[in-house]
């Protein structure tokens, strides 16, 4: 055998079709878990899905480090609450190494104030290692919504360009591996927020952008392989073309989903506090991404239209 | 089969170009890696102006980059942000309160003549302006007589005075904000016991300050071009020798109330040069002089944002991230070469030059490398990869197949393209969702990674491609066994 195409007429070793009601099943239970998360947290005195950090909602943040290595002086937390002239939330870090406080927004002149009377409490403090944020309430509600609008500039985009360069059936396929992957992402950081107090800022909404952009890039491959098995053997079901997409695809898909996950992975150990929860949003969402891309997509496939939609157009190619 | 020469030139002349970029231009890091601070002044409607228009924008730009000058932090940048927004960013600026304090407010000077016939009631208010002062500096313990005697206790005399004039102490946490608050409250009202303004701070060509003699205050001097010395003029002259009060307003509250003696009365203060003695500290001249050098805010501004990082956190940052690059990129080589043998090894080849070129087009565009930034950075590598797993495991299918090597490689390649091709699309319209509505992190994010999903492009196809064909021009990598890791396959 010389054809190239000769590895998309073996038969496929693996059959996504027939575990559909596993597939769709543990899909379903995910997708319940994460709308409830996301119910939840806004029945609760939260009142929104997600638990919104300082960037939503407006607000100072003030972070010090104490000069001291291992005989740091006890602290506590309402000596140092009564002693600011600001109303705050006061957190120790470190085993009291650094303390963490959260205000109403604050001018730069009145959070100097606070970093000065933490000095006189808890100093003497590491010169270099404040760190304020202020960010005004306006900020915040802008911030909301130009995320929601990115995301759904993102989902239109995503959408016109594989129909375009497929077909209508695979761009709504596409929008529902999207709206799957940002949701359960979504409903993991509201039972986080719930049940660890994890909030979102600017970087969660960074995340599930990405994510939109990603998580498509897994299932497009899926589509791209069933576009060129159509040349090859145009009369096969639709669910016979599925598999044979998914088993020769499955190995690619796994080995990627890893080699994205090792960066992130290696940013979540390595990668300090900031990146922290930025790094969990994007490991557990391309994970999510692999899973729908193989799990989730192409069991539901078959369930729309007997035939699959075809469109001759030839792939680009490459010539170096 | 075309000789990749042509190519292995191409990518030896970029690899090098990409050193010496780097050599030459360094890298900029946002002020969340070297520490800083970062100030967002929403600029504010006001009066007749109800949308700030491109023209305001850069004006208030303008105004505010001549304060930042003068405020003297090397390598302060300001720069527009959206239709109403001002981002300065103060590297190695830990305590951004002088600049808030000198950015953020109008600056807007006006000279004005008091009101005929309010004497009594500016007598009052002066008086009581006095007193609060006096308790202020009381109150900050720099309280001192010229001979060295504490300054006498004046809460009394306050208190009585806040009640003649029928004034309530407001309600504030302790007893220092409530003095601030009446004091604001009295220069506003000493402000209404004025005329309108004959005379501007736009007719300022100099602003400067001197200390006074035996005295640990200082006085702003001004100067006045010649259209503005002629109006200082003829207002000193109206009111000479009168019991009328020149009143120096700066947005709005007085900060100086002098008489004019009678020795003007016939030409008036003449010469375009005046000074203000409103009992500045060294520090508070010294941001007058550079307001008013900047001259006066065309809209009024606030800051809505405050980003201030220590430097030693911000190395903290550098160190976590590029720690976290290093070992995402280990690890993927590693995974890469037990994977796909000989390929995986010249992926990772690729995988180098793509962290080059990407380094060096960061420095060409150039690009704020910021925490985010890296982050896309480092995502981006796992997406690099993805190109070169679907290339590879096309070329596996097809050796299994019982092809050649060649057109096994050449097949891969040209096979594996339109899915690379998509999801690199893909990710780009995510990018360009975020870059045009995202703002300042967000952009930095979506700019490296958009950065990093073009190069990929690049390195995976073309320079995987050149690599390996080189590489099968020696027989002895030829073997088939280099590039499947086992026979038995999915």
């Amino acid at each position: 055998m010389t054809s190239s195409t000769g590895a998309l007429l073996r038969e496929p070793s693996f059959r996504i079709t027939r575990y559909r009601r596993i597939c769709l099943g543990i899909t379903g239970i995910l997708v319940f878990l994460s709308l409830l998360g996301l119910f939840l947290s806004w029945l609760s005195p939260l009142h929104s899905p997600l638990k919104p950090g300082l960037d939503f909602t407006g607000g100072t943040s003030i972070q010090v480090e104490r000069l001291c290595d291992d005989k740091c002086a006890d602290l506590n937390v309402d000596s140092i609450r009564k002693a600011l002239a600001e109303p705050a939330v006061v957190q120790l870090l470190d085993e009291g190494r650094a303390i963490s406080l959260r205000t109403a927004a604050l001018s730069p002149a009145k959070s100097g104030e606070v970093v000065e009377a933490l000095n006189k409490i808890a100093g003497p403090l590491k010169q270099e290692g404040t760190q304020i944020n202020t960010i005004g309430p306006l900020l915040g509600e802008q911030l909301l919504r130009s995320s929601l609008l990115a995301l759904v500039v993102s989902f239109v985009g995503v959408a016109l360009y594989i129909s375009a360069r497929y077909a209508r059936l695979y761009a709504a396929m596409a929008l529902v591996c999207l709206a799957h992957d940002v949701l359960l992402t979504s409903g993991l950081f509201a039972w986080l927020g719930l049940l660890a107090g994890v909030e979102v800022d600017s970087l969660f909404a960074v995340a599930l952008l990405t994510l939109a952009g990603y998580s498509v890039n897994d299932t497009v491959v899926v589509f791209d392989r069933i576009r060129e098995q159509q040349q090859v053997l145009p009369n096969l079901s639709v669910e016979d073309q599925v598999d044979r997409a998914v088993a020769g695809t499955l190995t690619r898909s796994v080995y990627t989903t890893i080699c994205t996950e090792l960066p992130i992975l290696a940013l979540l150990l390595f990668g300090g506090e900031s990146l922290h929860w930025f790094a969990v949003a994007l490991f557990v969402g391309v994970a999510i991404g692999g899973w729908s891309s193989i799990g989730v997509i192409p069991p539901l496939l078959p369930l729309f239209g007997g035939k699959l939609p075809q469109k001759i157009t030839s792939s680009v190619a490459v010539n170096p | 089969m075309t000789r990749p020469q042509g190519w292995l030139a191409l990518i030896l002349a970029l690899a090098i170009g990409s050193l010496l970029v780097l050599r030459t231009l360094p890298l900029s890091l946002g002020l969340d890696l070297r520490g800083g601070s970062q100030l967002t002044l929403l600029i504010k409607p006001a009066g007749r102006i109800t949308q700030v228009d491109s023209k305001q924008l850069e004006a208030v730009k303008e105004v505010l980059e001549r304060r930042v000058n003068g405020l003297g932090v090397s390598e302060a940048t300001v720069t527009t942000s959206g239709n109403d927004r001002i981002v300065v960013q103060l590297p190695g600026v830990q305590d951004p309160r002088r600049a808030a304090g000198v950015l953020g407010t109008t600056a807007m000077l006006e000279f004005r003549a008091q009101k005929a016939g309010t004497d009594q009631e500016m007598t009052g208010l002066l008086r009581l302006k006095r007193l609060i002062e006096a308790k202020l500096n009381q109150l900050q313990g720099k309280a001192k007589a010229a001979d060295g005697k504490p300054a006498p206790d004046v809460s009394g005399p306050l208190a009585e005075t806040l009640k003649s004039l029928g004034l309530e102490a407001p309600q504030g946490a302790n007893e220092q904000q409530q003095l601030d608050l009446i004091l604001q409250d009295t220069n506003r009202r000493i402000a209404g016991l004025f005329d309108p303004p004959l005379l501007t701070g736009s007719h300022l060509i100099d602003a400067g300050r001197v200390q006074q003699p035996n005295s640990p205050n200082w006085e702003v001097t001004l100067r006045f071009d010649r259209e503005g010395g002629d109006q200082f003029a003829s207002l000193t002259k109206s009111i000479a020798g009168s019991n009328r009060l020149l009143g120096i307003m700066l947005d709005g509250r007085s900060i100086s109330e002098a008489s004019v003696g009678p020795q003007f009365a016939t030409a008036g203060i003449t010469g375009g040069a005046a000074s203000i003695t409103g009992g500045f500290s060294a520090d508070q001249a010294r941001d007058l002089e550079v307001q008013l050098r900047g001259g006066a805010l065309p809209l009024p501004v606030e800051i809505i944002e405050n980003r201030s990082v220590g430097p030693t956190l911000g190395a903290e940052n550098v160190r976590n991230s590029l720690l976290a690059a290093l070992v995402g990129i280990g690890l993927v080589g590693v995974f890469m070469v037990v994977l796909y043998r000989l390929p995986g090894f010249v992926a990772v080849l690729a995988l180098g030059l793509y962290a080059l070129f990407n380094l060096a087009m960061y420095a060409l565009i150039p690009v704020t490398l910021t925490l985010p930034g890296i982050a896309g950075f480092i995502l981006s590598v796992g997406m690099a990869v993805d190109a070169n797993i679907l290339i590879f495991e096309r070329t596996k299918e097809e050796l299994l197949d019982g092809n050649t090597l060649f057109r096994s490689v050449d097949v891969g390649f040209t096979r594996a393209f339109s899915s690379i091709f998509d999801g690199h699309v893909t990710t780009l319209i995510s990018c360009a969702a975020l870059g045009w509505l995202g703002s300042g992190l967000v952009r930095g994010f979506a700019i490296t990674l958009a950065v990093g999903v073009l190069l990929s492009l690049f390195t995976a196809l073309t320079c995987t491609r050149t690599l390996l064909r080189l590489l099968l021009s020696y027989p002895a990598l030829r073997r088939p066994g280099l590039f499947l890791a086992a026979p038995n396959q999915p």
